[in-house]
């Protein structure tokens, strides 16, 4: 490939992840307002908050360590967002994987946790526990999902997992021939966009929302932005893996975007777990059926 | 002409006694750290593949003994000399100054390291089994001599070390009679030619005594009990030395017994069940086990010394796992993985030792907030935590990863997802030990602490650069693994600068890497260069939910860090091993007392009598019935 295309994609592949985020956001945003019966934010309410938090006046810094997490938290993802395939677009895919990818999605987390880390407030070290632990709960049944998709597709390069799932049509999708992994896969998204019932790493009533206690001004911001790439992430991985990826644009948002649709709106209808229940639940009913999975995708 | 092996095993034999001599001044100590510099160069010359042979060489018992290096042990002893010059280095300023100053001996300490990596070289180079067990007793007994060093805890830990010191020292010499008695010889290469002839009881004999034997020194489960607090508690450098490379040595004695010597077809012959499950897999889950129970029992310490040093023992499971899936993927995670956590593992030893040093305590609950005075330490151990969590761009990353894939495509699932259980666990608990020595809020009586002298504070950024450089080029390291599996017999690892290249998936880490540091920019230019000027504040400005902060108040976050998922897991294990050991310990202690107190019967003749009595009565029921 020629190295100005792949600089254009590896340009463009972030920025596309960003503005899709943004809608995504938003769409959760009008989710929750229709079930609480109100009429919702308007179309450019996500962009307009992260101008607002970017410009406000006071800026809080409690040290380089504060402001670098959310450098780290934005730009993991960032670059994350390069070894996702797209329609027309694969960035450096093929060059890592789906579990360098799940191991590089951590290293945004890392950033915060650091970042939190240095505010000296408890609220926010409780809150970095949990949601450290809420890590430990929701990646232990997708690491299941993740190995019987590898082992399925025999092959750990998302590339090739779209190519031979679009080759088969629908009935060579990752869902059609491994439902039970994607009903697990289901769960652990839950947990991993970090929405009701799994937030209770945020507990504002609790721990005055835990990791973000101290984040203002742009640090917020830059958390929203984070936000953003997170659902993105999640939900382009689940349609990567189970949807036969996006044969094109129109069909792959649609997909990303239907994904999205269950977590959220299950997400308003629960109140939140408490952590040990939260990893009770997550490590026997996904792990239950991402185990069964596992055996059919065995034999 | 004196031979490259001898010159160097002469040179660490020689720095003994010159470190007793040296080792109370700065300037000696500075020579002794130049004596590791001119050994790893030796040995560095020697060159990986076939070295030429010592020529100290004698016959024993119509066995002849002698050392020789193979690519292997050449491996191995390239990271235990590379761990000692660090380890030498780091104590050579003002951390020995003060050791000294406190009353601990630096010529013990100077000497006992010397010995040590003596030791493992005779270990390392020897090339038939009396040289081997010759080379595994002296690296037994004088990984004792820094254990002692540590004061009364750790003696402790070091006399418990002894006893499981002994008993795999045993397993290992009934291995070897084992051996001598089904191959007639106790040569290398003709056990390895005797082994294809030998009935599959010998084979599983030879197999579970050596492999037991040499577990030990591992802390494989179930024998792990002992590692964390001998290796913890001994004075820096020493646990910085301990702690990256000596358990390895077991792992070393494992690949060549069970994989140079034996082979993968004929380990293959050992079934437990039909040919579903043979030894090999029996062993992967010992090694799963290993890499998991420990790091949840290292999440739950209060001292950053023993934090590592469970982890020490769970991240030796990743190694023997990687090893016995015996693929070229694999077994080169595995070995790749004991370079890789020694340097990591140092750079993390010698920041708790730094911060120690500075402040005077490991406890976890008495630290916090010290990124602000000693930020260099603090970067250190931030790189030393990623690369021991496993997450990119640092070493611990790829050797992980090739682990992870080689279970993927050999279709064990449920071993890969243990393997990443464990991974997801160690990022808890390194967490912890980072925002509890570092983060949070600084405590009022460390207001004044300084960052390390630089005596110690270079050779752990070194390390860094080592982690950093080794983990975006593995191939620089890979090229040594490759060798090294081909002289046990494997497949080597194909592979390129950045990784591993392969059709089901490849990983290039200079390309990872090059995209990671490139967000970083982004992020930097999107979070400096937009929007307004962030203003510094006091860490006591904070939201505390309306109560007035002082510093004076304790305001961290750091007692039962993970108080939810420990409360869901504790049931899960009630310290079983523990238990197991003392059980042990109370049955041999019953039995003993029993037998002295029959020893020491006052009137033995009523023993004798109820003994009589009960016979007869046994004797005539049997006669009436």
């Amino acid at each position: 490939m020629h190295w100005l295309e792949l600089l254009v994609e590896l340009t463009l592949m972030p920025l596309v992840a960003f503005a899709i985020g943004l809608l995504m956001v938003l769409m959760m945003r009008r989710i929750a307002a229709r079930l609480q019966r109100r009429i919702g934010p308007p179309f450019l309410q996500p962009l307009y908050d992260i101008v607002k938090l970017f410009s406000k006046r006071t800026q809080t810094s409690h040290g380089l360590l504060h402001e670098f997490g959310i450098v780290m938290a934005v730009g993991g993802y960032v670059a994350a967002e390069t070894l996702l395939p797209v329609p027309g677009m694969n960035g450096i895919a093929e060059k890592g994987g789906m579990i360098t990818l799940l191991y590089l999605t951590m290293i945004p987390s890392l950033g915060l946790a650091l970042g939190v880390g240095q505010c000296a407030n408890p609220n926010g070290s409780i809150g970095i526990s949990r949601a450290l632990t809420a890590m430990l709960a929701y990646d232990i049944p997708f690491v299941v999902v993740i190995a019987g998709v590898a082992m399925h597709f025999g092959t750990t390069n998302l590339v090739d997992v779209v190519a031979q799932q679009q080759a088969g049509g629908i009935e060579a999708w990752g869902v059609t021939q491994m439902p039970l992994l994607a009903l697990a896969g289901l769960f652990a998204l839950q947990g991993m966009l970090g929405k009701q019932p799994f937030e209770i790493y945020v507990a504002p009533a609790e721990i005055a929302t835990g990791p973000m206690v101290e984040m203002g001004g742009k640090f917020l911001g830059g958390l929203f932005v984070m936000q953003c790439f997170q659902l993105y992430t999640a939900s382009v991985l689940y349609v990567t893996l189970f949807l036969g990826g996006g044969e094109n644009w129109i069909t792959f948002l649609a997909k990303s975007f239907a994904v999205l649709l269950i977590p959220m709106s299950l997400a308003f209808l629960f109140p939140r777990y408490r952590t040990e229940d939260m990893l009770t639940m997550l490590w026997k009913w996904p792990m239950l059926l991402g185990l069964l999975g596992l055996v059919f995708v065995g034999s | 002409m004196i031979g490259a092996l001898d010159a160097l095993l002469l040179l660490a034999l020689l720095a003994v006694p010159l470190s007793g001599l040296l080792a109370t001044s700065r300037p000696g100590r500075w020579l002794l750290v130049a004596g590791y510099v001119a050994q790893f160069s030796l040995l560095a010359a020697l060159g990986s593949g076939t070295a030429p042979a010592s020529a100290l060489t004698f016959d024993l018992l119509g066995n002849t003994v002698g050392w020789r290096f193979d690519s292997l042990g050449w491996f191995f002893a390239m990271v235990t000399v590379g761990a000692a010059g660090f380890a030498a280095a780091y104590a050579s300023g003002e951390w020995g100054d003060a050791h000294h100053a406190n009353g601990g001996s630096l010529r013990w300490l100077y000497g006992g390291l010397q010995i040590n990596v003596l030791a493992m070289l005779l270990l390392l180079s020897s090339s038939d089994f009396i040289s081997l067990f010759i080379g595994w007793e002296l690296t037994s007994w004088s990984g004792l001599i820094l254990m002692l060093l540590g004061g009364s805890e750790a003696i402790r830990a070091a006399l418990r070390y002894i006893v499981y010191a002994i008993a795999g020292g045993m397993a290992v010499f009934a291995g070897m009679l084992v051996t001598h008695a089904a191959a007639g010889s106790l040569q290398f290469d003709v056990v390895q030619g005797a082994v294809a002839s030998m009935s599959s009881g010998q084979l599983w004999a030879i197999a579970l005594l050596f492999i037991a034997g040499f577990s030990v020194k591992m802390g494989t489960m179930p024998f792990h009990l002992w590692q964390a607090p001998a290796y913890a508690f001994s004075p820096g450098p020493a646990s910085a030395f301990l702690g990256s490379i000596s358990a390895r040595m077991g792992l070393f004695a494992i690949a060549l017994v069970a994989f140079k010597l034996i082979g993968v077809s004929q380990l293959d012959r050992l079934s437990i069940v039909t040919d579903r499950f043979d030894l090999r897999d029996l062993l992967a889950w010992v090694a799963v086990f290993t890499a998991i129970l420990p790091t949840f029992v290292a999440m739950r310490q209060n001292d950053a010394r023993l934090l590592l040093g469970w982890h020490g023992v769970g991240q030796g499971g990743y190694m023997l796992l990687g090893l016995v899936i015996a693929d070229e993927l694999g077994s080169a995670g595995g070995l790749l993985h004991v370079f890789n956590h020694a340097t990591y593992q140092a750079i993390l030893l010698m920041a708790v030792f730094a911060v120690i040093h500075r402040t005077g305590t490991a406890d976890l609950n008495r630290l916090g907030g010290l990124v602000a005075r000693m930020p260099l330490s603090f970067l250190a151990m931030l790189i030393g935590i990623i690369g021991l969590a496993g997450l990119p761009p640092m070493n611990g990353f790829v050797s992980k990863w090739m682990i992870y894939r080689a279970l993927i495509l050999d279709g064990q699932p449920l071993l890969f997802v243990a393997t990443v259980v464990s991974t997801l666990g160690t990022v808890l608990s390194v967490y912890k030990l980072l925002h509890n020595t570092f983060l949070g809020q600084l405590r009022l009586e460390h207001e004044s602490v300084r960052e390390a002298p630089w005596s110690m504070t270079v050779p752990m950024l070194l390390l860094c650069v080592v982690v950093f450089v080794t983990g975006v080029a593995p191939g620089l390291v890979l090229q040594y693994v490759a060798a090294a599996q081909q002289a046990i017999g494997l497949e080597p690892v194909a592979f390129i600068l950045g990784g591993i290249e392969a059709d089901s998936g490849s990983l290039d880490m200079l390309w990872i890497t090059a995209i990671l540091f490139a967000g970083f920019g982004i992020g930097a230019v999107l979070f400096y260069l937009m929007g307004g000027r962030s203003k510094r504040v006091h860490q006591l400005d904070n939201y505390a939910g309306g109560h007035f902060l002082t510093a004076d108040v304790q305001y961290q976050y750091s007692d039962n860090f993970y108080a939810g998922l420990m409360h869901r897991i504790k049931p899960w294990y009630r310290d079983t091993f523990a238990w197991a050991e003392s059980a042990l310990v109370s049955v041999l202690g019953v039995v003993s007392s029993a037998a002295r107190g029959f020893f020491d019967q006052a009137n033995p003749a009523s023993w004798a009598l109820i003994g009589t009595t009960v016979v007869m009565t046994w004797m005539m029921w049997h006669a009436l019935a």
